[in-house]
């Protein structure tokens, strides 16, 4: 019996003396997991999901008056100025989760080792434009606490004033542009310039010079110093140079997604944005647009009807609806419906496979024009924005060859379109103007321009439905709301209604 | 596959070898004196009244008999030496030896055993009901295989007191959404456990939820594209014919020796391990039924297809899903595709008319064997079924073999093995955009002819012709034709037990599981040419390749249960003495080998090789758990009993400092009616308490400690691209487990000859450190974290009343109800602060289900209507607000509209048998529960919904026009509390719960009563006496019959597609829920 007893406890103590051993942490390591990647393909992802995400089309570019669907439902947002929380999030979504959230990581993992600088500041620079978008799209933003979920444990972030964040911005930016140096460590992995520091530099002081003329408005100040130094550090001037992602067939264009799949038949070009052009007899609208002519459906819209003759270019009106839209479609010179309007055209423009920019040459020699004419940057405004508007004509073959400028046309208009320096407003809207155009396809980086410099001047949108005349930002998600309520309701208290034409700081 | 047959053949062989010959010598031994000697009687019951169907067999032997309708019968033995043995339910079986009597008369009496019945309680020990201290439901086999529906666990619906069970539109092989008493868990599953045999299986499903991660977590789903569907569970593999018992542990005093796993309950399945007579017996079971689809819509037949008033008269429009056109006038015509001239007219039925009527059949042959020492049972099942989408079908064939056998008067060996081989084509998808059927015909435009559909499906591209201005409301059509689905599953599990009887009190188990299967997937995401991703004519593939995505993997499950078990028990005196002392050891392995493939060089092929750019994943994940356990019982003169149980459990999912947790129970029964004399009306009264602990790592995935990079599949611009792997969730590495404390009292009383008989319990149940999987603000990089905060509080009391109302010679009624309240409070989330709250899931368009801190949990949340404060005028007090563009406002912040966890579930069945013919019926109910429907979200916004009909015919001219879609002025009041005069458009005001995210007009009391089902059947084994046949009986059946209340518009309220209890309440558009009619003929031989 007692033999009994004693086998029967030696099988347990066998089977289970392990209960607490190691073997447990064994089991509980994954085989499969990576814990350790070279930072520099973390930054890498950063750098792709900076894009402007797709659904900058249903606001940015439609506040802009570039590009607007007469669908409402999902497509609801700056076509008709009402709020459409499925929207309104999307920037905030993407540049948290997919840019902070990774720059974040690779800040951390070199901010203290010596051997990655270069990274480590690259890494800087692409936050700062992260963050630049974020509070230009909301105004007060989680900023010093912000993408800190996993390396701060911080997951709910406090809120910091537009200010606070500009000034954070700047101050990065300067650090960052100033310590990438070429006689450390080279990224070549780096997917944007393949190392180039020199290139790198150029980047992180147009952003700087973005950022500080953001500010011409609220603090001419601060503004004019920043200006200053980004112009004394050197931007952007040449295409060469431009901050770009070479989407590609895996690492898509998310503009060229939406509008060669579910939404391709639901964008199109806004009069405002056509009529412009038409009346500039700007090249560039040939580049970019196509008309199905007589179409009545999706389906009509074949390459046998399509035109990008820029005379038979017409934009959908601001504030139609599909019934609207199909009235003025008949209309048309060849009639149909609303499938006639002007489209980008997404066989060249908006390929799934086309680039989208970050910061170009255009953008940068326009503000330097602009600074010019301030005076806060030496040189000739007239040829910064001469150079400015050529840049951007150049670019176009860049998105593809179809869509290319050529030089004739191209000096015709810079000819025929000088700088108007008979005051520094009308420089000003006129150098405006041909940012609007130079930033077409980034909506935030448009929008913002155009709040901050008040041109062009757009007719409000006339949907009698809207909830506001001109939207001026956007509205916080519904999750911040629900989870971070605190924090986001003492950033309305500051800041104001969390509606959708209350104005961000620097919007004066 | 031929291979595996032929085993289990060869094995069975066996062991019908083994038992034959004793018995077939016993039956016809040679050389036997016969003296045949014919005996008859009469058997009555206690009242002396005659009773039928009585069971008289000649003990030892396989020769039998049944009593007539006057209660008399004629039997033949052997000789004198014969035992007649006379079983009836309900009554007391006896033995009589014949002797020398030619006439035996015997009056049966009701079984006082039937009270001291034996249950199967947590791991196989079996014990006398009267002894537990908890409540527990035994559900016979008749229960499960006579009325069954595909998936055989839905058609216990509304049987078993606290148990919910709920179908989901999925198609036949879609699992069984089980939950015991509510749901106690925040976040993640609910699931009870499967154990059969005394050892767990994995119940894992796959797909439906987006993102559902398994019954652990463990599992993962690969995303991409446009598929959602139900790959089943684990029930789907088991035969119901081979099911012995069930028995349903509900509170965790029950159980507790079962720790982590069964917090949400235990479903314990018997299945055959030998004959219930001597010698060898073949059965024959053939189940057939088919399953019809319901249209439960009303929806508006007056305005046709077309937006803001205007019908399609031009080629290709768009508006296939919207039904805000013009009004039906006849004669009047519409273009559609490319075709003029079709009749502009109502299309009614259209989802009979797209879905086809479902076959089940399902046939088992078992051969069981029993002798003195042991037995055997082998069945061979074939099922096949039909689902209801016209390409959609599921195959099972499955064998099980259950043997169980004493190898010496001290060794037993018992065991089982089943193994089923599954195939699941095309399994619908079900609460997508992209794909689903069911979100294209359920927002279908009330003018759109199918046969339209059909034609044109293609265009001249070979593409989707495009229909909808939502490109990713697919074609039906198209989807049927060029979209796919296979999952093909084999499935091994079983277990083997020994057991050494040391002494007379004293004996040892040992135990091995295991649950083994491997499933092959394969499926277009995405077919070639599919609109949502083909921009109509203009090619947008990579030049070289047609577009399309892809997806194939490989999935390996393995968990292996080692245990073992001393048991003792013995009697000193007035007192006895019950001991169990075992251990356990769970491992778990699960992999994944899947590759995604986007665009193809060959159209129409779709495997890795003809893909252009191909994302290959293996994922391997193990966890483990290792526990000690202990019961022990005590009872004075059996009508006092205590037990108290232990079980520490080590997790591997958790830091060290924390995976180990010990958790008791204790539980105290009163048979008072054994311990009084008692009035003669109460035959048994029993009272009973329990409290019990049970501690669960459920919500924690393995590797949950940390955070893994990935590398993505393909390089960009030459250069490697890291990432987070998709995992937007912060690691934790310090999570403790989750521990559950229930307080359980109840009562049974069996009255007036045993024909009232009532059972009650009541329950209170706290789960405190719940692992939440925590929204978190999404500007700190990601959306959730996993934190040891919730607590949660379930409330509820169970009552199951059985009754014989009428019991005459030849008639029979009984009546059984049961009903069950539970009601399931949040304590505390993040802080205990009313109002504080997590999002545990997002239905597809608008709204979310929260757990709210002081609410009940399940809230469906979004925006209501903003209504006046009167403030103003007090008048308006509670009128909706309009904007000055006359849409509704939403209200400031989203707010709760209430649990979509039912309060009330329960059924009454209700048979009568008169003469052998046996009728039944059941009523089951779920209510006080509220749901909010995708089905009638896209009916408002898409102009099907009777609602939207309000203000078509205003047609005012604007401006010059007249606005043809018609203008709603809203009633109601403006922002400044005037009445609202501003007019909306038709289609603008009901788009408002897409644009504006308002899900009022769409959240319902999601509660129903229906009659479930309906059988009758007749034994007509009497007609068989002279033949080899035993026993026929055939039972026809019907499932669903009939809906008797509900509050839904449109739609079935059990019309739900997601398992996960994070999406419960949530409809989005599935399949119609089908009623089923057919039969179930038994024979045996």
């Amino acid at each position: 019996m007692k033999r009994i007893y004693s086998l029967i406890l030696s099988v347990a103590a066998v089977l289970f003396a392990g209960s607490c051993d190691n073997k447990f942490d064994e089991i509980n390591t994954s085989k499969t997991g990576i814990t350790s990647i070279d930072p520099v393909f973390i930054l890498n992802q950063a750098i792709i999901n900076s894009s402007p995400p797709a659904a900058t089309l249903n606001y940015e570019v439609g506040i802009v008056q570039q590009q607007i669907s007469p669908n409402t439902g999902v497509l609801l947002g700056g076509n008709f100025n009402q709020v459409n929380i499925n929207s309104t999030n999307q920037n905030w979504i993407n540049f948290f989760q997919n840019v902070v959230r990774y720059t974040n990581d690779v800040i951390s993992r070199t901010s203290e080792d010596p051997a990655r600088q270069n990274l480590y500041n690259m890494a800087r620079v692409i936050q700062a434009n992260a963050f630049m978008v974020l509070s230009d799209t909301y105004g007060d933003i989680p900023y010093s606490e912000g993408g800190k979920g996993y390396t701060d444990a911080i997951v709910f972030p406090k809120y910091e004033t537009q200010q606070t964040v500009y000034n954070g911005i700047i101050s990065e930016l300067t650090v960052a542009a100033g310590a990438l140096t070429a006689s450390a460590k080279i990224e070549p992995a780096d997917v944007l310039y393949n190392g180039n520091i020199a290139k790198w530099k150029k980047f992180a002081y147009s952003l700087l010079l973005r950022a500080g003329m953001r500010l011409s408005a609220v603090d001419a100040t601060k503004a004019q110093a920043t200006v200053a130094a980004a112009f004394a550090g050197g931007v952007i001037t040449a295409n060469a140079d431009n901050a770009y992602n070479r989407h590609d067939a895996n690492f898509v264009n998310g503009l060229g997604n939406t509008l060669n799949g579910t939404e391709a038949a639901n964008f199109y070009l806004a009069e405002p944005f056509v009529t412009a052009l038409k009346t500039e007899n700007d090249p560039r609208l040939q580049s970019i647009a196509v008309r199905y002519v007589g179409a009545v459906s999706g389906n009509a819209q074949t390459a046998a009807v399509a035109t990008t003759a820029p005379a038979n270019q017409y934009g959908l009106p601001m504030g139609s609806t599909d019934a609207q839209a199909d009235a003025a479609g008949k209309n048309l010179p060849g009639g149909g419906a609303r499938y006639a309007f002007s489209q980008v055209d997404r066989t060249r423009m908006v390929k799934r496979t086309s680039p989208l920019f970050m910061v170009t040459a255009a953008q940068s020699n326009l503000l330097l024009a602009e600074g010019a004419v301030r005076g806060w940057v030496t040189g000739s405004a007239t040829q910064y924005f001469a150079d400015g508007v050529r840049a951007h004509m150049d670019q176009m073959a860049t998105y593809d060859a179809g869509s290319a400028v050529s030089a004739a046309n191209r000096d015709t208009y810079v000819v025929a379109h000088p700088l108007n320096v008979g005051s520094t407003d009308a420089s000003i809207a006129q150098i405006s103007y041909e940012y609007w155009i130079a930033s077409f396809l980034n909506g935030n980086e448009a929008w913002a321009n155009l709040r901050r410099s008040g041109y062009p001047v757009l007719t409000a949108n006339p949907f009698p439905g809207r909830s506001v005349d001109f939207i001026t930002r956007l509205t916080y998600p519904v999750s911040e709301i629900l989870v971070n309520t605190a924090n986001v309701q003492a950033a309305i208290a500051a800041q104001g209604a969390d509606a959708l034409d209350t104005k961000v700081w620097w919007d004066k | 596959m031929r291979k595996n047959y032929c085993i289990v053949i060869c094995v069975a062989a066996l062991w019908i070898a083994a038992f034959s010959p004793p018995q077939a010598n016993a039956i016809g031994r040679p050389g036997a004196v016969h003296v045949q000697a014919t005996v008859t009687g009469l058997v009555t019951d206690e009242n002396n009244s005659p009773l039928p169907g009585v069971n008289i067999i000649v003990k030892g032997t396989s020769s039998g008999t049944i009593t007539d309708t006057d209660g008399r019968y004629t039997i033949n033995v052997d000789n004198g030496q014969a035992v007649l043995v006379f079983s009836f339910i309900g009554y007391a079986e006896q033995e009589l030896t014949v002797g020398d009597q030619s006439t035996i008369n015997v009056v049966m009496a009701p079984d006082v055993k039937a009270l001291s019945e034996v249950v199967v309680t947590a791991l196989g020990i079996e014990r006398s009901a009267k002894s537990l201290g908890y409540a527990t439901t035994r559900v016979g086999p008749d229960d499960i295989a006579m009325n069954r529906t595909a998936n055989w666990m839905n058609g216990l619906s509304g049987k078993i007191a606290g148990v919910s069970i709920s179908a989901l539109g999925t198609g036949p092989a879609g699992t069984s959404k089980i939950r015991i008493r509510g749901q106690s868990s925040i976040s993640g599953q609910n699931n009870p456990l499967i154990v059969i045999n005394g050892v767990p299986i994995d119940n894992t499903n796959f797909g439906t939820n987006p993102g559902n991660l398994g019954s652990d977590g463990a599992i993962g789903n690969r995303t991409g594209g446009g598929i959602t569907s139900d790959g089943g569970d684990a029930l789907s593999s088991i035969n119901p014919d081979d099911i012995e018992s069930m028995t349903v542990l509900k509170g965790a005093a029950a159980s507790a020796l079962y720790g982590s796993r069964a917090k949400d309950g235990v479903i314990m399945i018997t299945t055959k391990s030998r004959g219930l007579q001597k010698g060898i017996g073949i059965t024959y079971n053939l189940n057939y039924t088919v399953d019809t689809p319901l249209d439960f819509t009303d929806f508006q037949h007056e305005y046709g297809q077309g937006e803001y008033g205007v019908r399609p008269t031009t080629p290709d429009p768009t508006s296939g899903q919207w039904s805000f056109g013009e009004k039906i006038e006849p004669g009047m015509t519409q273009t559609l595709f490319n075709t003029p001239g079709i009749p502009y007219e109502a299309q009614n039925g259209i989802l009979k008319k797209f879905y086809r009527n479902g076959t089940n059949m399902t046939n088992t042959v078992a051969i069981s064997a029993g002798g003195d020492k042991g037995g055997m049972n082998l069945s061979i099942a074939s099922t096949k079924s039909d689902g209801i989408t016209p390409n959609n079908s599921f195959d099972r064939k499955t064998v099980n073999l259950g043997f169980s056998y004493d190898l010496s008067q001290k060794v037993s060996v018992r065991g089982n093995v089943n193994y089923s081989n599954e195939y699941n084509k095309n399994p619908p998808v079900v609460s997508e955009q992209d794909n689903s059927i069911p979100t294209a015909l359920f927002a279908m435009a009330n003018t759109m002819p199918l046969d339209v559909m059909e034609a044109n499906k293609y265009n001249a591209g070979g593409g989707e012709y495009t229909w909808s201005r939502f490109t990713n409301r697919v074609n039906p059509y198209w989807a049927l034709a060029e979209q796919f689905q296979n999952i093909r599953r084999d499935r091994i599990f079983g277990n083997v037990a020994l057991k050494y009887d040391l002494t007379n009190w004293l004996s040892v188990q040992g135990r091995v599981g295991q649950d083994y299967w491997s499933r092959d997937q394969d499926y277009t995401n995405l077919p070639t040419g599919k609109a949502s991703i083909n921009s109509g004519s203009i090619a947008s593939a990579v030049s070289g390749f047609v577009n399309g995505l892809y997806t194939q993997e490989v999935r390996r499950f393995r968990e292996t249960n080692t245990d073992f078990l001393v048991t003792a028990a013995k009697t000193f005196g007035d007192i006895g003495v019950n001991v169990n002392v075992g251990g356990n050891q769970m491992r778990r392995r699960a992999d994944l080998n899947s590759v995604q493939v986007t665009d193809f060089v060959v159209r129409g092929l779709y495997t890795v090789q003809n893909g252009r750019a191909k994302d290959p994943l293996y994922d391997l994940q193990e966890r483990g758990v290792n526990s000690l356990y202990g019961q022990a019982e005590v009872n004075f003169k059996q009508f006092v009993y205590l037990n108290a149980t232990l079980r520490n459990d080590w997790f591997t999912t958790l830091a060290p400092e924390n995976r180990s947790i010990l958790y008791p129970s204790v539980a105290a029964t009163y048979v008072f009616s054994e311990s009084f004399s008692m009035p003669r009306w109460l035959n048994f009264g029993k009272f009973r308490a329990a409290y019990a602990e049970v501690g669960s790592d459920t919500d924690v995935p393995p590797y949950s400690n940390k955070l893994f990079y990935g590398v993505a599949a393909n390089q960009f611009g030459g250069q490697p691209v890291g990432n987070f792997g998709g995992n937007t969730t912060v690691p934790n590495a310090n999570l403790k487990p989750m521990r559950t404390k229930e307080t359980e009292i109840g009562f049974e009383l069996k009255m007036f000859n045993n024909r009232v008989n009532l059972d009650f319990a009541a329950y209170h149940k706290i789960t405190i450190d719940q692992i939440v999987n925590a929204q978190i603000s999404d500007a700190s990089g990601f959306t959730t974290t996993r934190i040891n905060s919730g607590r949660s509080q379930n409330r509820g009391v169970e009552m199951l009343i059985n009754l014989i109302p009428v019991k005459t010679t030849d008639f029979q009624w009984d009546l059984t109800f049961n009903a069950a309240y539970n009601i399931t409070k949040v304590l505390s989330l993040l802080t205990d602060t009313p109002g504080s709250n997590i999002t545990v899931g997002n239905h597809v368009f608008n709204g979310s289900l929260q757990q709210i801190v002081g609410q009940e949990m399940g809230q469906i949340v979004g925006f209501g209507y903003r209504r006046d404060d009167g403030s103003i005028n007090p008048d308006h007090a509670g009128m909706i607000i309009y904007g000055s563009n006359g849409i509704p406002l939403p209200t400031a912040a989203q707010i709760p509209f209430g649990s979509a966890l039912p309060n009330w579930v329960g059924g009454m069945t209700n048979s009568f048998n008169y003469k052998g013919i046996q009728l039944s019926f059941l009523i089951d109910f779920k209510l006080g529960n509220q749901m909010l429907s995708g089905t009638n979200f896209n009916a408002w916004r898409h102009g099907l919904h009777k609602t939207t009909l309000v203000g078509r015919d205003n047609q005012p001219v604007i401006n010059g026009a007249k606005e043809v879609g018609g203008i709603v002025v809203g009633e109601g009041v403006t922002a400044t509390s005037e009445i609202n005069t501003a007019g909306a458009r038709v289609e603008d005001f009901y788009s408002v719960v897409r644009g504006s995210g308002l899900i009022e007009p769409v959240v319902y009391n999601g509660g129903y009563i229906k009659l479930r089902q309906l059988s009758i059947g007749y034994d007509f084994s009497r007609f068989f006496t002279k033949t080899p046949i035993k026993g026929v009986r055939l039972n026809f059946v019907s499932n669903n019959v009939l809906m008797l209340k509900k509050w839904v518009d449109n739609i079935d309220p059990e019309g739900f597609t997601y398992s996960s209890d994070n999406l419960v309440g949530m409809e989005s558009p599935g399949l119609p829920t089908t009623r089923s009619m057919g039969f179930n003929l038994n024979v045996k031989f």
